[in-house]
């Protein structure tokens, strides 16, 4: 359904930056897919490309065999809020609504019925089990309770693929793991494509494959099998070979 | 470093930080100075001038320290707001509030008095065109030349040096020790929405109503009595519309639910209930502060047209002379032939023409003009005004329609009284005009000019010499004026172009003045708005930030940004212009002379400038918001 063929990223500038370089993706519908990678590896300018928010330098990017930067900008901002879906690091909920609120805006946004809203947000609300918080303001909730509702209004739409940069990051390993799980399951019930990008492998562990990049390019991936716990160990050892400051597979210095 | 050392670091480094503020204050200086500069003129202070006029800049000048004051503080404190997050942060270094106070103090004095001598020096660049402006405006004989305005320079650098002393003591005092933890979180604690107690909001209503229908219902001199509890009333039902009605209003919106959840509604709506308490105390001070400006404006304007154009429009001629015989000898043939060798000097082109008037008795102690036809038709000639024919045996009641003069009393029944001839016949009055052509205030007969000759013996009579000029030769007419005035005596003479020449240059500095103050007041009602909508800025850009991740067209976010703006800048410019309007009723109903032309002039000229700066304004800002998406 994701296609990201050859794409590269250059920033210019006073030194123009390669942030990405000939970057290869695929993500089947219904697949779970995490991103990692050290810090300045390039993953969440991958996230913003895909998330059309940026555009790459050379390469295409295909959803469901369109390209998205054909679209005008108005058309892009609409294309974002009906196929796509969001999910933060800050949770970006607006803080002069309440949780309800901001749930809806995207389908208040897209001017849908006020029934078909509250419909859906009942739902969604079930779903993710924050009913109880529905009428409180931003800063009434935890962080826990604050990302739940971030990934209901990513999700009340339906969207074709769910996006989420870094979503356990400013999380407790409780709630991230609630979180996760969340996720998980809203990805086996909805046959929701997912693409995360995270830092943190007990999160990526919730994936069913986990890319890693570094430097801009592609550097290896690896597959969830029959357990999350093995693949979690997976995860920590690549990490090691990919992270560390002397690891001698760079070749960039040679 | 030394403390001092850091402190001027601190504002020096952050120039972007300090600019708002210190333009504010820049502003206020050069504002007062530019003042200044125009009152101790030595064109407007040698003699000749009015003592009134003098006291009267002393007043103004006054009055805009004052306001400075309260300015300086008001943007002094808002910058203060903003800082919270800083002053936490240096108090977690280990700074001690005495510090801080310290601090802020040494700040502002050195922003005050940057502001001040940078103030002064734009001043003196612009002091040039202000004298070219007022020079236009005024009559002055002599032109306003540029002076070194060293008296202007002392007073202005004294006092805002004394003005930012005293805010900078003031302001240390509202410093009170926060807990730390509040000053660290600054302004990302969220505000809590404010409440509207129904009665406070009908309240609201009420006083509103009240204060407007007294205002609009007094006449003559009532309207002095009624003035000051309308103004109270008016006011206080002002702060509740903008604190509590509003508030009630946005509530009741945001519970229906297809009003809210409709489209960019939900954030418009939202963000407005979010901010009302910052936004109710800025939308009170603009409409309080822009109504004293329209109305001080609407005002001067009125009495102006009041005390001259009245006068115009009641004598259509040019000079108008009146052989009075009461000191024995007639001076009538001397005084004529000056008056044609004036004429004739300026090379004015002008018509002459005699009005013997006759006043006859028609009963009950009335006495009333009657005019021929032929005399009458000689001065519309004279004036360009519509030529009259009447039929024998008939007769035609004129009326000056001019509020100012006519007592309606007096003229209601000329059109049924029918007049006595020497004969024995009767002259029928039958229809009746408005027009201005023959010297008379009151209603008037004019008959055919058969019967004229039939009227029996008036009970006086008078003799009046008209001239009328060709228009285009205006300024030659008011210097023929001043120069007949001056060897005529006024009883017998009569230039009005002359005399309203003189009322406007007596009057030319109070107007003046008031459109100084106007003008400040509405431009600092305008930086008041800006300040507003500025300091939520930077919540804004991440407000649409994300949004517009989410998927937010343009078209929508201006949608938005438009909406939030427009109110700000239109809704107390609104209700200003409305209590100006109800205030300029009011006092048309103190002088009984209709204002409707003045007024709308004044208030429709202040809403067109305040679209053309909200339309400048909402540019910039969606520039801004869209440079951070």
């Amino acid at each position: 359904m994701l296609e990201v063929k050859q794409v590269s990223k250059i920033y210019e500038g006073k030194v123009a930056y390669r942030a990405l370089r000939d970057i290869n993706l695929e993500i089947d519908t219904g697949e779970f897919v995490g991103i990692m990678g050290p810090s300045g590896s390039g993953k969440t300018t991958l996230l913003n490309l895909i998330a059309t928010i940026d555009e790459p330098t050379t390469g295409n990017i295909l959803i469901e065999g369109n390209n998205p930067l054909k679209l005008n900008r108005n058309q892009l901002a609409q294309f974002r809020r009906r196929e796509l879906g969001f999910v933060f690091q800050d949770f970006n909920l607006l803080q002069t609504l309440t949780i309800k609120e901001n749930i809806v805006l995207p389908l208040t946004l897209d001017g849908k019925r006020v029934k078909e809203m509250e419909e859906k947000a009942e739902v969604i609300a079930e779903k993710l089990g924050i009913q109880s918080i529905m009428n409180k303001r931003t800063y009434e909730i935890s962080g826990g309770q604050a990302q739940r509702a971030a990934i209901a209004r990513a999700m009340i739409h339906t969207p074709k693929l769910l996006l989420a940069d870094e979503p356990t990051g400013n999380l407790d390993s409780k709630s991230s793991k609630d979180v996760m799980e969340m996720l998980v399951s809203l990805n086996e019930q909805e046959k929701t494509t997912m693409m995360l990008v995270t830092h943190d492998p007990q999160a990526a562990s919730y994936c069913d494959r986990v890319v890693f990049i570094r430097d801009g390019q592609f550097y290896s991936e690896i597959h969830q099998g029959d357990s999350r716990q093995t693949f979690f160990q997976k995860i920590i050892d690549t990490l090691s070979l990919l992270g560390g400051n002397d690891n001698d597979f760079s070749s960039i210095r040679g | 470093m030394t403390f001092r050392q850091f402190v001027v670091n601190n504002v020096l480094r952050n120039k972007r930080l300090y600019a708002a503020y210190f333009l504010s204050s820049m502003f206020t200086v050069l504002i007062f100075f530019t003042f200044a500069v125009f009152a101790f003129h030595p064109a407007l202070n040698g003699d000749g001038i009015n003592p009134k006029a003098i006291y009267g800049m002393g007043v103004a000048g006054g009055i805009i320290y004052l306001f400075s004051l309260f300015f300086v503080l008001y943007s002094m404190s808002s910058f203060l707001q903003s800082r919270k997050k800083e002053f936490g942060l240096l108090m977690l270094q280990g700074m001690s509030m005495r510090q801080i106070r310290m601090m802020v103090f040494l700040e502002n004095m050195l922003i005050g008095v940057l502001a001040t001598v940078v103030g002064i020096l734009l001043g003196l660049l612009f002091a040039k065109a202000i004298l070219l402006i007022a020079e236009n405006i005024l009559i002055i004989e002599q032109a306003l030349h540029f002076y070194f305005p060293l008296l202007a320079i002392l007073i202005t650098f004294v006092s805002f040096l004394l003005l930012f002393l005293f805010i900078s003591f003031f302001v240390t005092f509202f410093l009170r020790s926060k807990k730390l933890t509040e000053l660290i979180k600054g302004s990302t604690k969220p505000k809590t929405e404010p409440k509207a107690s129904l009665l406070l909001t009908v309240i609201a209503g009420l006083l509103l109503l009240v204060g407007y229908v007294t205002a609009l219902y007094v006449k003559g001199v009532f309207v002095v009595y009624a003035m000051l509890p309308v103004i109270v009333v008016v006011t206080i039902g002002t702060y509740l519309l903008f604190t509590q009605l509003s508030v009630f209003i946005i509530g009741r919106l945001k519970k229906r639910k297809q009003i809210f959840w409709s489209k960019t509604n939900m954030l418009l709506l939202s963000d407005l209930s979010f901010r009302m308490k910052d936004n109710a105390r800025t939308f009170f001070m603009v409409a309080i502060i822009s109504t004293v400006a329209f109305s001080a404006i609407g005002t001067l304007f009125g009495f102006q047209t009041y005390l001259t154009g009245g006068v115009k429009e009641a004598n259509p001629y040019t000079f108008s002379y009146t052989p009075n015989d009461d000191d024995g000898k007639s001076k009538k043939p001397e005084d004529v032939e000056a008056i044609e060798r004036v004429l004739e000097e300026n090379k004015i082109d002008a018509s002459r023409a005699t009005a013997h008037l006759k006043y006859y008795d028609i009963g009950r102690d009335r006495e009333v003009l009657i005019a021929s036809e032929s005399m009458y038709n000689t001065f519309a000639d004279l004036l360009d005004k519509k030529q009259v024919q009447i039929e024998e045996g008939k007769a035609m009641v004129v009326k000056e329609n001019f509020a100012m003069i006519s007592d309606p009393s007096m003229q209601v029944d000329l059109i049924d009284k029918p007049l006595k001839l020497k004969n024995g016949e009767e002259v029928q009055p039958t229809r009746e005009m408005n027009s201005i052509v023959l010297p008379e205030m009151q209603a008037y007969y004019v008959v055919s000019n058969e019967d004229y000759k039939q009227l029996p013996k008036p009970l006086y009579e008078t003799e009046q010499i008209f001239w009328k000029a060709a228009p285009g030769q205006e300024d030659a007419v008011i210097q023929a004026g001043l120069t007949l005035s001056e060897q005529i005596p006024p009883y017998k003479f009569q230039a009005i172009d002359a005399s309203i020449y003189t009322i406007n240059k007596s009057y030319g500095p109070i107007l003046f003045i008031g459109l100084f103050i106007g003008i400040v007041f509405f431009v600092s009602a305008g930086s008041f708005l800006y300040f507003r909508l500025y300091s939520d800025l930077d919540e804004d850009k991440v407000k649409f930030k994300s949004i517009a991740k989410l998927g937010l067209t343009e078209k929508e976010l201006g949608k938005v940004i438009n909406r939030q703006t427009g109110l700000l800048f239109f809704a107390p410019i609104i209700v200003a212009l409305l209590h100006g309007a109800v205030a300029l009723t009011a006092l048309s109903h103190l002088f009984d002379y209709n204002l409707v032309k003045e007024s709308s002039m004044v208030l429709g000229g202040f809403l067109l400038i305040q679209i053309v700066y909200f339309i400048l304004v909402r540019f910039l800002y969606i520039k801004q918001i869209k440079s951070a998406l």
